[in-house]
């Protein structure tokens, strides 16, 4: 209770906005303060790996998680974050055992997990409720045991970063060029597929299946237009992720706007995006 | 510099090495020694299994036989290898500058919290050498070809090499850019006493710059110092057709041309 009081008297003080003085708003700025710097960093291996199409066959697979929880009778979270490892990992695998491209094999997990988790559905018109909380997320309803879970992810997920962002980079370079200079390749790209996973599935709860890829592309790919170091891409993924949180669920719930916060936050990263494009141009000379 | 004599230290033996990859036999029991400190070329036509034999020695193919890296001797551990990959499709959009690609894979602290000295220093001398001095700050994605080349084999020194690999390095760069650069990779075997093993398509270049020719079309055609191997015999049974150009009156006398010391008559195979 302390620590809850602790935490809304720093945010009404840093933040004085009306609307974050109700409970629920604190807990969704909480929430949205430990996901999107997670969703950026890892951005920034997504965008230089091309890896979007893989968020987006991961948070497609939340639809069939929360129909496996529907079979198994358990919390669908749970079913969600532990389906959407496993098919992470898999897709891992097979990319790296096969001499396919990884569009296809992406593709062919891709529909194949939507093709299950909407077969499972359309045999109980309960389920199809559910689905619907998760194709367009709800961050507004985020509760304790979620915000915990986060801080644990957020840990692990800033420590990957620190131990691994550089060879993370030296193999979204090249592969082979990294292993026979001594980077461990597998180790990292599973663990990468793995922790990527879990975040994507976080992020479903928070901005829907609908709005996953964007909260980890669009910061990333703004801070490409901007930075002009590896190291500076992931200050100013950070900072626009950081920002467009914020201000997306502040103007999410004024009276003018009264949108959906993730929707809201993904629109404000987007402005930031265009913003970005134009000052690239205007660096390269292309409007002159 | 160990001299090349027949019984010379191997510095990579492949004996009986087979690849087939999707039902096709790409690799036809290969028998070849790359002598210690040498410049051993692999040479064949396209298709030959070249790149298939590399990719075998680097590990990224399952084969048949035995490839055996170091001459398997007292010393114990394991080989360095470098490696020049040839024209590396990379995203040249990437803001990355060549000083954070150079440090990149010798530094844990990640490049977004801060870039320590001594590699950066340890960088900056290795693109001295490489004659990049001025690339250090400019973006990876603005340099040309040659200086990709070099920057690439920069990255390669920085493993401080026992056995430096080469694919294609005539690949993409202009006549007097690749006469530079292997006069540079001689230069640089003769100060750091590395094997170095190239493989190319281009004959000058392994003509001029080579002290040990393998040449392979599926299996080994031939081995040894390129005036006994690049004979028209030879070529015509490797590529399939008359090579007049490399006839063996177009090869120095002395042999190879290069510069450095491994190159000198008294180093070659007999």
């Amino acid at each position: 209770m302390t620590d809850h009081h602790a935490a809304s008297v720093l945010i009404t003080s840093l933040l004085p906005f009306q609307c974050l003085e109700a409970p629920f708003m604190q807990q969704a700025l909480i929430g949205l303060l430990l996901l999107a710097p997670m969703a950026a960093a890892m951005g920034v291996q997504v965008v230089t790996f091309r890896m979007a199409f893989f968020a987006d066959a991961i948070s497609h697979s939340a639809f069939a998680g929360v129909a496996l929880g529907l079979i198994f009778s358990i919390n669908p979270h749970w079913s969600m974050l532990i389906f959407g490892l496993l098919v992470g990992l898999i897709i891992m695998m097979v990319q790296r055992h096969t001499t396919l491209s990884s569009d296809t094999v992406i593709g062919v997990f891709f529909s194949g997990v939507i093709a299950f988790g909407l077969a499972v559905v359309s045999r109980d018109r309960n389920a199809a409720r559910d689905l619907q909380r998760f194709l367009y997320g709800d961050i507004l309803t985020i509760g304790d045991d979620t915000i915990a879970a986060l801080l644990i992810l957020f840990a692990v997920i800033m420590l990957f970063q620190a131990w691994g962002y550089n060879r993370m980079l030296y193999i979204g370079f090249n592969p082979l060029l990294a292993q026979v200079h001594k980077v461990r390749v597998a180790v990292y790209q599973y663990l990468f597929a793995a922790l990527l996973s879990l975040v994507v599935i976080f992020a479903v709860w928070a901005v829907g299946v609908l709005l996953v890829t964007a909260l980890l592309i669009v910061p990333a790919a703004t801070a490409r237009n901007m930075a002009r170091s590896a190291g500076s891409m992931f200050w100013w993924s950070l900072a626009v992720s950081l920002s467009s949180a914020v201000a997306g669920l502040i103007i999410s719930a004024q009276e003018w706007a009264n949108t959906a916060t993730g929707a809201t936050v993904i629109l404000v990263a987007s402005g930031w995006f265009c913003l970005s494009l134009m000052i690239n141009c205007r660096r390269s000379g292309c409007l002159s | 510099m160990p001299a090349q004599t027949s019984n010379a230290p191997i510095a990579v033996n492949f004996a009986g090495v087979s690849v087939t990859l999707g039902g096709v036999l790409i690799l036809d029991q290969v028998n070849a020694a790359v002598p210690q400190g040498s410049c051993t070329a692999i040479v064949g036509p396209n298709g030959s299994g070249k790149t298939t034999l590399l990719l075998a020695l680097l590990g990224q193919l399952p084969f048949s036989g035995v490839i055996r890296i170091g001459n398997g001797g007292s010393n114990t551990a394991r080989p360095r290898i470098g490696y020049v990959p040839q024209r590396l499709p990379f995203d040249r959009a990437i803001p990355m500058t060549v000083m954070e690609f150079m440090v990149m894979g010798q530094q844990r602290t990640p490049l977004w919290f801060t870039k320590k000295r001594r590699h950066t220093e340890r960088a900056q001398e290795l693109l001295v050498t490489v004659h990049v001095e001025g690339a250090a700050h400019r973006q990876l994605g603005a340099l040309s070809g040659g200086e990709m080349q070099r920057v690439l084999l920069a990255l390669a020194l920085q493993q401080d090499p026992d056995l430096l690999i080469l694919d294609e390095p005539a690949a993409g760069v202009d006549f007097h850019g690749e006469q530079i650069f292997c006069e540079l990779l001689d230069t640089l075997r003769s100060r750091h006493g590395f094997t170095q093993l190239i493989v190319s398509h281009d004959l000058a270049t392994v003509t001029h710059h080579s002290t040990h020719v393998i040449c392979l079309n599926h299996t080994v055609i031939a081995a040894g110092p390129p005036r006994q191997v690049l004979t028209n015999e030879t070529l015509t049974a490797t590529f399939g057709l008359h090579m007049g150009l490399v006839a063996s009156h177009a090869m120095p006398e002395a042999g190879p041309a290069c510069t450095a010391s491994c190159c000198a008559p008294e180093a070659r195979h007999d």
